[in-house]
């Protein structure tokens, strides 16, 4: 199976675009990239985690009839932040099932045409309404209780978690598809305004618009269709606990472990062997967290894996070097398909000044909410 | 009956059965959790089916002493919570090993500490608004 396709729209605030117009400025060039037309295209698979957002109902057969997939085969998924990674794990399903032999995934979000109150209030109801938003908890405070632990278990300091964001952003500003392209200072990223305690602005992804779209094919197909096919040798998934408090453990997210060693284990690769990735940096403590779940480095030495350099390019995995959630944006729905598609561009090569030079192996890892949802993919080239 | 009085700060959802007998303890001072008659798990806050797939669930008084393991002070609220931030959320440990997310009155971020031993308590909030609450031990 592999992707031989891959096309991005410009994440940021979109007051120009509606959902499904920002999702044909990612099939556009995900087609021409292929060399293919809809009409050789099996079937789609939509990842939209909030029709509130898209101010839509069904917004994946809005999607699908708009980019010009007719009366081919469709549904819409949903994983919450992992919806788009849950869209290319579905769309390798539908070929691996022989139900397709070629299948375009689109992930797509609006989140910025309801406004940031809205928008946090209606991720806040993400969490479990019935015991836990009742006291006020928001998306940042969970993982905020995840890094006052992280903090206090391990001694990880505010001036790793703001290292991460520095990081982001100096690759974001190369980045022509990201929300903010633009670098900022450790000192700056210190003294932004707090949001939830340990965590301020600078340590929380971006509220944006955006999509991208991959077309994944059959390993026969794709031989020849592309010259150049990235083939998916991994795949992982598992589930967490709604509530956070259920949990016996706070400094890490179990469905992260579980699926990266899925992950590794279908591919027959282990950590050392990841040349790129990317991984889910909502928040910093969310990188942090990944950079241990995923085992690049130990639990507890997350905070100096960012300190020493070890996720820049150069280091031992070059982590987010398109941005990241943190600069590049975070659309929901679109976020794992954007993940597939930096991917895919490192390993053919094509990641301009962000190449990681000689990449072949890289992987993404997508969490939907706190870890209720989390996906992890490897690549090979 | 307390059918008027909601749990939380905020809700959308009905005040099903499980709600209404917590509602009622605290009223009388109790944490109140189920505990499944197939299985024998426990549930803080309640559930009124089991995991198990158990649907027969026993009420039990929870123990109300225990201590912190983590803290945040919300300070960009939901538009439904503006009127009460900022605020801490905290999560704590009883003393039987369950986990309860709530507020912390009485404290600030710099002065709490994780471990701090924390009691739960009832906190009315308005007239016809009840909720769990810590406070320092």
């Amino acid at each position: 199976m592999a992707v031989v396709g891959i096309g991005h729209a410009k994440f940021g605030k979109r007051a120009d675009a509606t959902i499904r117009e920002l999702a044909a400025e990612a099939v556009a060039p995900a087609l021409e990239d292929a060399k293919l037309t809809t009409a050789e295209i099996d079937a789609s698979v939509i990842g939209v985690a909030g029709d509130v957002f898209a101010a839509q109902g069904s917004p994946g057969a809005l999607i699908h009839d708009y980019v010009g997939m007719g009366s081919k085969p469709s549904f819409r998924v949903e994983a919450a932040c992992a919806t788009g990674s849950a869209g290319v794990r579905t769309g390798w399903s539908l070929i691996k099932a022989g139900l397709a032999e070629v299948v375009l995934v689109v992930g797509a979000e609006t989140m910025t045409h309801v406004g940031s109150s809205m928008a946090t209030e209606w991720m806040a109801r993400a969490g479990d309404t019935r015991w836990e938003y009742p006291f006020g908890i928001t998306f940042p405070g969970f993982y905020a209780l995840m890094a006052t632990r992280h903090m206090h278990e391990f001694g990880t300091s505010r001036m790793q978690l703001s290292m991460v964001a520095v990081k982001n952003h100096k690759y974001g500003a190369l980045n022509p598809f990201a929300h903010l392209q633009k670098e900022v200072s450790l000192e700056e990223a210190m003294k932004s305004v707090p949001i939830c305690h340990p965590l301020n602005l600078y340590d929380c992804c971006l509220i944006s618009d955006g999509a991208a779209a991959v077309v994944m094919a059959s390993e026969e197909r794709a031989r020849k269709i592309s010259d150049s096919p990235v083939w998916i040798t991994g795949l992982g998934s598992a589930s967490d606990t709604m509530m956070i408090a259920e949990r016996p453990s706070l400094v890490g997210l179990t469905a992260s472990q579980i699926a990266g060693e899925q992950a590794y284990n279908m591919a027959g690769v282990t950590p050392n062997d990841i040349d790129v990735a990317c991984t889910h940096d909502c928040f910093t403590i969310a990188e942090i967290m990944s950079y241990e779940d995923l085992g690049f480095c130990k639990k507890g030495e997350g905070g100096k894996f960012i300190e020493e350099g070890q996720s820049y390019i150069g280091g031992k995995v070059p982590i987010n070097v398109d941005g990241g959630l943190k600069s590049k944006g975070h659309p929901l729905g679109a976020t794992g398909v954007s993940m597939t598609v930096e991917i895919v561009k490192q390993l053919r090569g094509e990641a301009g000044k962000r190449q990681v030079s000689g990449a072949e192996i890289g992987l993404a890892h997508n969490v939907g909410e706190t870890g209720q949802y989390c996906m992890v993919h490897v690549f090979k080239r | 009956m307390n059918g008027e009085v909601k749990f939380g700060y905020v809700s959308w959802l009905p005040e099903t059965g499980v709600v209404v007998k917590v509602v009622e303890g605290l009223q009388q001072g109790k944490l109140l959790g189920t505990k499944c008659i197939k299985c024998g798990t426990r549930y803080l806050p309640p559930r009124a089916q089991c995991k198990c797939g158990g649907h027969e669930m026993d009420w039990y008084e929870a123990p109300t002493r225990g201590k912190l393991v983590t803290f945040t002070m919300v300070t960009f609220p939901p538009d439904s919570m503006a009127k009460h931030a900022p605020y801490i959320v905290a999560v704590a440990e009883l003393e039987d090993g369950s986990r309860l997310l709530a507020q912390i009155t009485g404290v600030t971020p710099q002065t709490l500490q994780v471990g701090l031993p924390v009691q739960v308590v009832p906190h009315q909030i308005s007239q016809d608004r009840i909720v769990y609450k810590f406070k320092p031990q």
